[in-house]
């Protein structure tokens, strides 16, 4: 069993279909294909990556898509959710942002987005694009480590697969430890001690982000191996290899 | 310095009298509130005018909000399912008598308070809503006073006191990135605090009595206290006004008799 999980198509059809031959090279068969949100974007034919995830070639892997920050703005500007009129999406891209958003997603596209997961609960890990705290929780090395920790927690899962940030890493908490006194009026102080142990936390890449480079991850669930896969692709590249 | 930390007054004017005069006699120099001034008891008026005439710090409570922003919280907003259905009646009713200036000063009031190394909210820093609960894992707790730069966090809402105590805190983290060399650190965190103050005026601790929190700036230390007041003249005023007689009965007995949430540390993504 292994899974390929990746984030951030933003519409770069070039970019999933180069990941896509990737995965099909695999020596060891990829057997449950993720894709954890921001499919959509700005750069690329949003309506084709949508066409292509609900329509996969015989054969290919049938995706389980998640919704991602794009898509959440999306549906704010449909008045589908949030605040109304993407004022997350205003702000970092302006107007231009939010027309060309509106303009290249069909509203029978919107609902078929609004209809996908949050996340997904797999086994013991849950994938997901930010973190369940929310769609725009940037997960990253650089996170407080007690923070990092807490959505593990919330997760409820020994792995947490995330894609918000675009970055490829892989963080352990082997071991963790927190002494807890609590006193209440009619209890005297209980004190007892609290361990975390052999959690982890894997930034998944970006497929369309950077062009001419995708990245995603591979795991196996009965191994726990975790390994990110570089695909070079298009004119920027240096044809379809992958590192 | 010495602190009196109130909060879930909920209306309740008998009990915050009694308990001002408390500190009065404890001879507290600062009071500092938390919010949840209005809801489930019959004087949410009157006790907001004698909050904002002593100037006391207060934070807004998830009350407070839903009377400001209407209820459009999802189902976080109570603790069960029973617990939200008298809580919706509740709120209908403060809704109906809560006067102009009263509601406009609630939406005046801020999430958080700080005063050096102590931050003062109403549930968590995250949100009004959610219940730090003195079972809550350790780690996320320990993360809820993190988030806040503080050395000490007051919080209410559960209207249960309690007092937690956060020490030794450590955690390994290894971060492995493609095409560089794994980098394992060990992080060490001091002791932090979580002070639960309870509730004035809908304590849940088991018995009638208005429960707040003394602390003292200079020794670190708190006292939690419990204060008995004339519950019975609250309890008639409950039912004079017409609100559930549940929620005299409960009063009387100092407890909420509802199921637990699945989720308590749930955020409303409202």
């Amino acid at each position: 069993m292994q899974w390929a999980i990746l984030s951030g198509i933003e519409g770069n059809l070039a970019a999933y279909e180069a990941v896509l031959q990737d995965i099909r090279q695999q020596r060891s068969p990829v057997t449950a294909l993720y894709a954890l949100g921001d499919v959509i974007g700005l750069k690329g034919d949003n309506e084709a990556v949508i066409r292509r995830l609900q329509s996969p070639r015989p054969g290919e892997l049938d995706p389980q898509v998640c919704i991602g920050w794009w898509e959440e703005q999306c549906f704010s500007l449909h008045g589908l959710s949030g605040l109304p009129d993407a004022p997350e999406l205003m702000a970092q891209f302006g107007g231009d942002g939010v027309k060309q958003l509106w303009e290249s997603v069909s509203r029978e596209s919107v609902r078929w987005l609004r209809s996908l997961h949050f996340g997904f609960h797999e086994l013991d890990c849950l994938l997901i694009h930010g973190s369940t705290v929310s769609y725009a929780d940037e997960l990253t090395p650089g996170t407080p480590a007690i923070q990092l920790c807490d959505r593990l927690l919330r997760a409820d899962a020994n792995t947490l697969f995330c894609g918000r940030s675009g970055q490829t890493f892989h963080l352990k908490i082997p071991e963790g430890a927190v002494t807890s006194t609590v006193t209440t009026l009619d209890a005297a102080a209980q004190t007892m001690t609290q361990t975390v142990r052999d959690r982890q936390i894997v930034g998944v890449g970006s497929v369309g982000k950077e062009p001419g480079k995708a990245t995603y991850t591979l795991y196996s669930p009965y191994t726990n191996a975790v390994s990110f896969r570089t695909v070079r692709y298009g004119t920027q590249g240096k044809g379809f290899g992958a590192v | 310095m010495k602190l009196a930390v109130i909060s879930c007054i909920h209306g309740n004017y008998e009990a915050l009298n009694a308990v001002l005069s408390d500190i009065d006699a404890q001879k507290a120099d600062q009071i500092y509130c938390l919010g949840d001034l209005v809801g489930y008891g019959p004087y949410p008026n009157a006790v907001v005018e004698l909050i904002r005439s002593l100037d006391i710090p207060t934070v807004q409570g998830c009350w407070d909000e839903d009377i400001v922003e209407g209820l459009n919280a999802c189902e976080c907003s109570y603790p069960s399912q029973l617990a939200e259905k008298r809580g919706r009646l509740a709120h209908e009713w403060t809704n109906t008598v809560i006067r102009p200036k009263v509601r406009e000063y609630l939406a005046t009031l801020p999430m958080t308070l700080r005063l050096d190394n102590l931050c003062f909210v109403h549930g968590s820093p995250n949100s009004q809503h959610e219940y730090l609960l003195p079972s809550m894992d350790s780690f996320a707790a320990l993360e809820r006073v993190l988030s806040t730069d503080a050395d000490v966090l007051f919080c209410g809402h559960t209207h249960v006191p309690y007092v937690r105590n956060l020490g030794d805190g450590t955690l390994t983290v290894s971060v492995q990135r493609p095409g560089k060399d794994a980098l394992e650190t060990q992080f060490k965190t001091p002791v932090k605090q979580i002070v639960n103050v309870g509730s004035v005026g809908e304590p849940r601790h088991g018995r009638p009595n208005a429960t707040y929190v003394l602390y003292d700036t200079d020794t670190a230390q708190v006292e939690l206290r419990e204060v008995p007041y004339e519950v019975a003249k609250t309890c008639m005023a409950i039912l004079e006004e017409g609100l559930p007689p549940i929620f005299a009965w409960r009063l009387a007995r100092g407890m909420e008799f509802a199921e637990r949430a699945d989720d308590p540390s749930h955020v409303c993504q409202r």
